[in-house]
């Protein structure tokens, strides 16, 4: 028997006002990306806590994707301003503590980028699969 | 160089004229050379108050403590607070009036220079005297320590026994103050960053190996959460414990509960809740070290914030605990905010 390829498991936090809707908008118009996508809607990335994240990976998601508007285009105005800066501390901190880089990613994705949000899926996909599952911050209980 | 009398006297003179509730300072300690902590409310105890290098602690906790006890009281004395602070205590304010935690009008500020020097490493003086029992330590003239043992004094270059934040430290002299006790001095630290130059340099694999080592001895007595006075939430999300189930409870409700970290101390759970500490004191840290000393485990819980201290200042250039009118770092953004991270 051949030896099953590993499917890393993605959790991505996606805007409902737009990557949520630029993964609907892939859906529908039947673009083809992998199916390793947990997808959550939030109302906004800037809602999404660090404990969001830690939590993912603590519950044994591979990688972490955090998708909002592009920079003006928040719904809220400026939510996705707050995340940006929260969401480079906490790569920074995984990184100081040794987590691979390449494991949690952030993205703006409006509703209407479908295909870069099936591109940014494919890549991060492809760069997950070689580093193999995630069992650093993975709960060993 | 800070003169106790006229510490003393300030603080006899603010009793005297009623000003203030207490006087939060420092005082002589029951065991050995650590001083303790002292609420004075009556002006003959003030001759109790002491100033020295080894006045590690960082006393603006007992102002969170007394901010909630002031919430509890019917009849709250509206008077200040007074409390003796060095450069670092006094940013620690200055974060806690930034969050209108407290009010300017709460406290009535002793602030101490520390000048050329700051306050000592206890592990790092009696490793310095081998063996020889320090009974009292006293700044010098210049940059030296004058430690009193039974076999007599010894001078001691500060640098040698300073507690490792203070050879990183960005404020040797209160921030913000009523009064100032001491002189301000300029002092020029080329890195404050240094302590993390060997963890920062490691591989991936070797800076895994490095926190995992450390935080799997974690033994989660909170009592770096305890000691912090930037951790004053009245619930925090690693305590599963502040939901109070009773016969009300739905199961709607239980359900939508969310436990985020387990309480036992394995590995996975304590990363969660040391990643989550430092994520949430990012921007607010002060550096004063107290998390570090007061581990049972010596983990170096603060290398972790100096790391984001660092990130900080160089993601976003801010510094926390210098300006209170100032936005908190993260109630703020820039539009020129690095987003070279982002696809």
């Amino acid at each position: 028997m051949m030896a099953e390829e590993f499917e890393p498991k993605i959790v991505a936090f996606l805007c409902k006002w737009c990557s949520s809707a630029g993964s609907d908008l892939a859906g529908v118009s039947r673009m083809e990306y992998p199916s390793n996508v947990l997808p959550i809607t939030v109302m906004c990335s800037g809602s999404v806590s660090p404990l969001y994240i830690l939590s993912a990976f603590n519950r044994g998601a591979d990688g972490v994707l955090v998708s909002g508007c592009h920079p003006g285009d928040c719904h809220y105005i400026k939510g996705n301003y707050y995340a940006r800066r929260r969401i480079a501390l906490i790569n920074k901190l995984l990184e100081y503590i040794g987590l691979e880089p390449q494991r949690f990613q952030m993205s703006w994705v409006s509703a209407a980028e479908g295909t870069k949000y099936t591109q940014i899926i494919k890549d991060f996909v492809k760069e997950l699969k070689p580093l193999g599952p995630q069992t650093k911050l993975r709960k060993d209980l | 160089m800070v003169n106790l009398e006229d510490l003393k006297k300030e603080a006899k003179q603010i009793l005297k004229d009623e000003k203030v509730k207490y006087i939060i300072g420092y005082k002589k300690g029951v065991n050995g050379l650590m001083p303790v902590p002292a609420f004075i409310k009556n002006p003959e105890d003030v001759d109790k108050l002491v100033w020295d290098p080894t006045c590690v602690y960082n006393l603006t906790l007992f102002i969170v403590d007394e901010k909630r006890r002031k919430a509890r009281e019917k009849n709250p004395d509206e008077r200040p607070v007074a409390i003796v602070v060095k450069g670092c205590d006094s940013r620690a304010l200055i974060v806690l009036l930034q969050e209108k935690f407290i009010d300017r009008k709460d406290v009535y500020i002793l602030g101490v220079s520390c000048e050329n020097t700051g306050v000592l490493d206890e592990k790092k003086l009696i490793k310095k005297l081998k063996g020889k029992k320090a009974e009292k330590v006293e700044f010098d003239e210049k940059d030296n320590f004058v430690v009193f043992t039974q076999e007599g004094k010894v001078k001691i270059p500060a640098e040698e026994i300073l507690a490792e934040r203070c050879l990183e430290c960005k404020a040797n002299s209160p921030v913000i103050y009523d009064v100032l006790l001491g002189e301000k001095v300029e002092r020029n630290i080329n890195n404050p960053f240094k302590s993390l130059e060997i963890t920062e340099d490691l591989s991936e694999e070797k800076k895994w190996a490095f926190w995992k080592e450390h935080l799997d001895k974690c033994i989660r007595c909170y009592a770096c959460r305890s000691v912090c006075p930037m951790c004053y939430c009245d619930e925090c999300v690693v305590d599963t414990i502040s939901f109070a189930v009773t016969a009300d409870t739905s199961a709607e409700e239980k359900a939508q509960k969310i436990k985020w970290v387990e309480k036992s101390p394995v590995s996975s759970e304590n990363f969660v809740y040391h990643l989550v500490r430092a994520i949430h004191l990012a921007g607010r840290c002060i550096d004063c070290g107290e998390c570090e000393r007061v581990c049972p485990m010596d983990i170096p819980l603060r290398l972790l914030n100096k790391k984001l201290e660092k990130e900080v200042k160089e993601l976003f250039d801010y510094d926390a605990g210098f300006d209170p009118d100032l936005p908190s770092l993260i109630s703020c953004f820039k539009d020129e905010d690095p987003e070279d991270f982002i696809r």
